[in-house]
């Protein structure tokens, strides 16, 4: 309390979001406030952590308010200086800003980096801006206005038909509306006295996705605010959030936000003074990618083995314990109340024709500017990849963009214009999916994506329908065969059989989608398959099984003097050669390892 | 109703029905693996998968577990649900090799063989969690579950070691379609379908095949309903609802005029005399394990077969087991001559195996069973003279490889001999019922030294005992035939009748009574009376005799520390004037 009487000359935001914690965060705020004490400023100058800034690649991060400083890849070694130069002599440290690649000039100001500059903040409105384990903060930033509006002043149907306006569809992947999915509940018979359910699906399972996990990191209390308009909506009075084990910022932020709002009595018995009851219970899942399916969830929440069941029932008419229950995913709930407070026409005049609002993407792989963005759907990759991502590293040459993780497809480069919403996107052959983003450069071998994510579905199959555990098996035996230059054409006839097949007749969301990857990389890239099959050749020299390492023997003297160190490293003593002379590889010794192309300090070492 | 087109067909069904019930209405089988109609559809093996539209849009779905809907067109084998299942099948065809219904579904399909890596090619288990879910939601034992996940995917019991929670039902192999759930009893704990030899396959059963009535009844030890409180797929079953499992077992008391005791006996336990090897040594069979074999509704259709299923080519029948042996039971039994020689004789016309019957003296009494004894030997059963002196496998000959060897004493020819057979049947002797003593002091009648009820008199009153209006019949009372029972129980009924037709029936002439006046309450006569004559009046305070009881035998008289026990007629006074009279002659 006695931090808000007081006033302060700057704010420092530093974001404490798992990428940064793991890149020192903590170290780097104890080391400012270490430093602002020595300079007797603790009382002009107070040091905040916030949630995920997002711009997770420069992490660890410091925004300066007001002013909107931006500093980046700080270590424990700047902060001296920093403190001195800039929060006492009020000169900002240039040094410690954002430069953008193939740019001279840093950029000081966080809203002026392209990497801010497209993106339109909805769910993620508080990153950076709150420390998100002080309720006070969210509640200073309008949070908990929508609840109470919702719960004194609208009824259940004035809630759904507010969403169902908005356009608002779930953004756990497969896009379906969310406020029909609310009416659906609301209407729904309940065989136990009217007993509903309201879940928040946080089992974030993709690979590189880490929305979900930012969000209950960096903002809480939105999520169990969208919980509570969502259940008087429904008529729900438990509620549950289903997280994995593996997120425990999120987990610690989430159960100290649920503790404050039962504190500050905005969750449990009558909130608001409105009558209405209503209380989360955090659940931890066991990091089963299966459960973040809604009926394997629901078994795993009733302590049964997370496996999928058939649907129809879907939850809303029979979910758990056997009564109706909404499942809505961590971002959807974080988008409920803005709805609610700034009205469904506002919402839904962002996005396109059938996806409204904005979506949260992870951006990862080979970009420039790793992080978490939030754009205005039916905003095209490309702006997505070169305005906001920065474009590709080392001026490489963009390939491909993976999206909607292991169930995803690959988009090429020619579509790279496509304007990014549901049904663009699966007619793309990918999806939308939580919205990870793989960016993919010309050294990725689209075979061995392939075969990377039927790896991960194939350990993440449940096992219980025949296609998907069976089916993965194969794809993955056949995608293993072909990069190891072993495929044959029928394989591909087989692949794509085999692919349309599980598509078709799996059980859940997981089956029918573990052939996505599959799919558009044959539809886009088929001609690398057949490189991979008819020539023994991987394009990307990615398939090390494909490779013919070849010590070029000018190079290696000429400027290693025949260094030998390939023939060190070499595990199989494939390499010839003595110091000062030219090296050879014994091609039925190699094992194709690729130790001696990594060690090759002068790149003597080939591969044909 | 809800009309649907299933294969160009029109039908009209209840809504709530599935796909495949439709399709079954119309006799278009749709294969399937993960299905029982008994348990809740689990959609995992989707080989049932079928094309389906509704309003112009059309899926692949699961027809064990979707419901038609109003105007819905399936295809039960469209090219695209063709493919999808014939690629199912045949990567299961990789999976577990030793399945036999996904190789039968796999012909039928056309498949013959599969173009997927087989890890295991005795693999059997299909992971169609039939098991799981009768073990969870049918038994309620939830001994076994899936472990691991995907590829990995097996059924186990926790920690994958034998579980406590297994109440050794067998259900789960039951419902199992591939055979691939073994049994092994590893805490000694019983199996409960395997758990008698010969014995009973299932919970519900009719006792016999000749019972009357011929009523199912559940057993309640074998019945998983009173093991874990859940299943009752009988129940589900039982159209007529005729099954209530909350049923309790009801005593009832009754009055009655009379009382016919025909409880029987029990059956001599060969595994007494372990010289026969009984329950020890394969296809040694008691008299009423054969009847069962040869029953045609025992486990074999009548069909009279060793272990190991082959037919016998020998066949020994040893008489006497148990019976005529001082050290056991001295008495004939008087049955088992006959029925060893009708089985010899079933055994011949069934089989045509050699028969020898092994005797000490045959007891062919009476009409037409000496004749049958000659038949017998018309059929070329051989009859050796010499009672079986022990029945082994252990060989000493190449001939008696493999074979069960009777060892006796042919007192005839004077030799002792040994005659390897396939199967030994033994003539167990009858016995009184364990419970015999028990009966007899219930119903205030006597036994004799052998433990069989005593009858009032051998010849004067045969179905009579010393209690009037209980009545014997049968072999509780002795040995007997089945003509013979039948005849001493027209007689005993007789008996009953004739006594309730009289209305009433004649006391002793001698009985005793008590003087109130002298009784002192020390209840001696009421623990002495052997025939329960004598019951304690707690308001006034004495011993009471019940007249139609007494049988005067002046117990009470004797004991009575008071003198208040008198019989009639033999009171002091009567007594002493008795004396007197004898006396004044002198």
């Amino acid at each position: 309390m006695e931090e808000k009487e007081k006033a302060y000359r700057l704010h420092l935001m530093v974001c404490a979001g798992t990428g940064c914690v793991s890149n020192h965060a903590f170290e780097i705020k104890g080391a400012l406030e270490k430093e602002i004490k020595k300079q007797s400023l603790e009382n002009e100058v107070l040091v905040v952590t916030t949630g995920c800034n997002g711009f997770c690649e420069r992490g660890p991060l410091l925004v300066v308010q007001p002013g909107n400083i931006f500093y980046q890849q700080l270590t424990e070694k700047d902060i001296p200086h920093l403190v001195e130069e800039h929060f006492l002599k009020g000169r900002p440290v240039q040094k410690l800003m954002y430069t953008p690649p193939k740019e001279k000039t840093p950029i000081p100001v966080l809203s002026d980096i392209d990497f801010f500059k497209g993106q339109v903040l909805i769910a993620l409105r508080n990153r950076g801006l709150i420390d998100p384990e002080k309720i006070e903060e969210y509640i200073a930033r309008d949070g908990y206005t929508a609840m109470a509006k919702a719960l004194n002043e609208m009824t259940p149907e004035g809630i759904i038909e507010e969403i169902k306006k908005s356009g608002l569809r779930g953004r756990g992947g497969a896009g379906f509306p969310t406020g029909v999915k609310w009416e659906y509940v609301r209407n729904a018979p309940s065989t136990n006295g009217g007993v509903k359910y309201l879940v928040c699906n946080g089992d974030e399972g993709d690979p590189g996705a880490f929305m979900d996990r930012s969000i209950l990191e960096a903002d809480p209390h939105s999520v169990i605010e969208g919980m509570v308009i969502g259940a008087k909506a429904i008529g729900a009075s438990e509620g549950f959030v289903y997280v994995r084990n593996e997120y425990p910022l999120a987990l610690s932020r989430l159960n100290l936000a649920l503790k404050q709002a039962r504190e500050y009595g905005l969750l449990g018995k009558d909130i608001l003074g409105s009558g209405f009851n209503f209380d989360i219970k955090v659940h931890r899942g066991a990091g089963a990618f299966v459960c973040g399916e809604e009926t394997a969830l629901l078994h795993s929440l009733e302590g049964r083995l997370g496996e999928p069941r058939p649907r129809p029932p879907y939850p809303a008419e029979k979910g758990l314990r056997d009564q109706p229950t909404c499942i809505n995913n961590v971002e959807t709930w974080a988008n409920v109340p803005v709805i609610i407070s700034r009205g469904a026409n506002w919402y839904s005049s962002i996005g396109t024709k059938t996806s409204k609002g904005t979506k949260v993407f992870s951006l990862v792989g080979k970009i420039n500017n790793t992080g978490l963005v939030e754009v205005p759907m039916g905003i095209s990759l490309k702006e997505i990849i070169y305005n906001i991502g920065g474009g590709i590293p080392e001026g490489k040459e963009f390939k491909a963009v993976q999206t909607g993780g292991p169930s995803g497809g690959c988009i090429p480069k020619e579509k790279i214009d496509l304007p990014i919403d549901f049904e663009s996107l699966t007619e793309a052959g990918s999806m939308m999916g939580s919205g990870g983003m793989v960016v993919m450069d010309e050294d990725t071998c689209m075979v061995d994506v392939a075969r990377y994510f039927l790896s991960f579905t194939q350990d993440e199959s449940c096992g219980k329908c025949t296609p998907c555990r069976e089916g993965t098996k194969a794809m993955l035996s056949i995608l293993t065969r072909i990069t190891e230059g072993k495929g044959t054409e029928g394989d591909l006839v087989l692949l794509r059989d085999l692919a349309e097949s599980i598509k078709d007749s799996a059980l859940c969301g997981l089956g029918n989608t573990a052939p996505n990857p599959v799919l558009t990389t044959m539809q886009y890239f088929m001609e690398e398959y057949e490189t991979h099959i008819k020539d023994k050749k991987c394009p990307a020299r990615v398939c090390r099984q494909l490779n013919t390492y070849i010590v070029d023997e000018n190079t290696c003297v000429k400027d290693g003097r025949g260094c030998d160190l390939c023939k060190r490293n070499c595990a199989t003593d494939a390499i010839l050669g003595e110091k000062g002379k030219a090296h050879r590889v014994v091609q039925e010794k190699c094992i194709k390892c690729g130790v001696c192309y990594d060690v090759c300090n002068f790149n003597a070492v080939k591969i044909e | 109703m809800v009309n649907v087109t299933l294969d160009g067909k029109k039908i009209q069904v209840e809504e709530g029905t599935t796909i495949l019930q439709a399709a079954d209405k119309l006799d278009v089988k749709i294969p399937t693996l993960c299905y029982h109609p008994l348990l809740d559809p689990y959609a995992a093996c989707r080989v049932c998968v079928v094309e389906a539209s509704v309003k112009g849009k059309t899926d692949l779905v699961t027809s064990c577990n979707t419901k038609v809907l109003e105007g819905m067109e399936v295809k039960t084998a469209s090219e695209r649900a063709l493919k999808a299942r014939k690629l199912n099948v045949e990567m299961l065809m990789a999976q577990a090799p030793a399945a036999e219904p996904v190789k039968e579904i796999a012909k039928e399909l056309g498949i013959t063989k599969t173009r997927f890596e087989i890890k295991d090619p005795n693999e059997k288990c299909i992971l169609c969690g039939l098991c799981v879910r009768t073990c969870t939601d049918v038994v309620g034992a939830e001994a076994i579950s899936f472990i691991e996940r995907g590829k990995d995917r097996t059924v186990a019991p926790p920690f994958n070691e034998p579980s406590e929670a297994c109440i050794g039902c067998t259900a789960c192999a039951y419902f199992c379609p591939t055979q691939a759930i073994v049994f092994e009893d590893k805490y000694g704990r019983e199996i409960i379908h395997d758990e008698l030899h010969l014995g009973p396959v299932t919970a519900i059963r009719v006792p016999i095949r000749q019972a009357v009535p011929m009523v199912p009844f559940i057993d309640k030890d074998a019945c998983i309903h009173f093991k874990t409180e859940q299943c009752k797929l009988c129940e589900k079953v039982c159209e007529p609802e005729a099954i209530n499992h909350a049923m309790e077992d009801e005593v009832m008391e009754i009055d009655v005029g009379s009382i016919i005791i025909a409880t029987g006996y029990d059956i001599f336990d060969a595994k007494k005399n372990a010289v026969y090897g009984y329950g020890r040594l394969d296809n040694v069979l008691s008299g009423l394990d054969f009847e069962r074999l040869c029953n045609a509704g025992g486990p074999t259709g009548g069909n009279i077969l060793l272990k190991d299923g082959r037919k016998p080519e020998s066949v020994a029948i040893l008489h006497c087991v148990g019976s005529r042996d001082r050290n056991y039971n001295e008495w004939c039994s008087r049955v088992c001559c006959m029925y060893a020689m009708k089985f010899a004789h079933l055994v011949r016309e069934k089989t045509g195996a050699k028969v020898h019957e092994f005797y000490i003296d045959i007891r062919a009494f009476g009409k037409g069973y000496e004749e049958f004894y000659n038949r017998l030997m018309e059929e070329d059963v051989i009859f050796i003279r010499g009672k079986g002196a022990e029945v082994t496998d252990v060989a000493e000959t190449p001939e008696e490889e493999g074979k069960l060897v009777v060892v006796c004493e042919d007192t005839l020819l004077g030799l002792v001999r040994r005659v390897p057979v396939d199967m030994v049947l033994l003539g167990n002797g009858l016995e009184p019922r364990r419970d015999a003593d028990e009966i007899a002091r219930k119903f205030n009648i006597g036994c004799s030294h052998e433990g069989f009820f005593l009858e009032r008199h051998p010849k004067l009153g045969p179905v009579h005992t010393a209690s009037d209006g209980i009545f014997l019949a049968g072999a509780c009372q002795g040995p007997k035939d089945i003509p013979d029972t039948v005849a001493q129980a027209g007689a005993a009924a007789s008996e009953a009748m004739a006594m309730a037709d009289r209305g009433t029936f004649e006391l002793e002439p001698i009985t005793s009574f008590i003087n109130e006046e002298l009784c002192g309450a020390c209840k001696t006569c009421v623990a002495l009376c052997p025939y329960t004559a004598i019951t304690f009046d707690e308001e006034k305070n004495v011993s009471v005799v019940e007249e139609a009881l007494c049988k005067g035998c002046g117990t009470c008289v004797a004991a009575c520390p008071a003198g208040a026990a008198t019989q009639h007629g033999f009171d002091d006074e009567e007594m002493f004037a008795e004396i007197e009279g004898a006396l004044s002659v002198v």
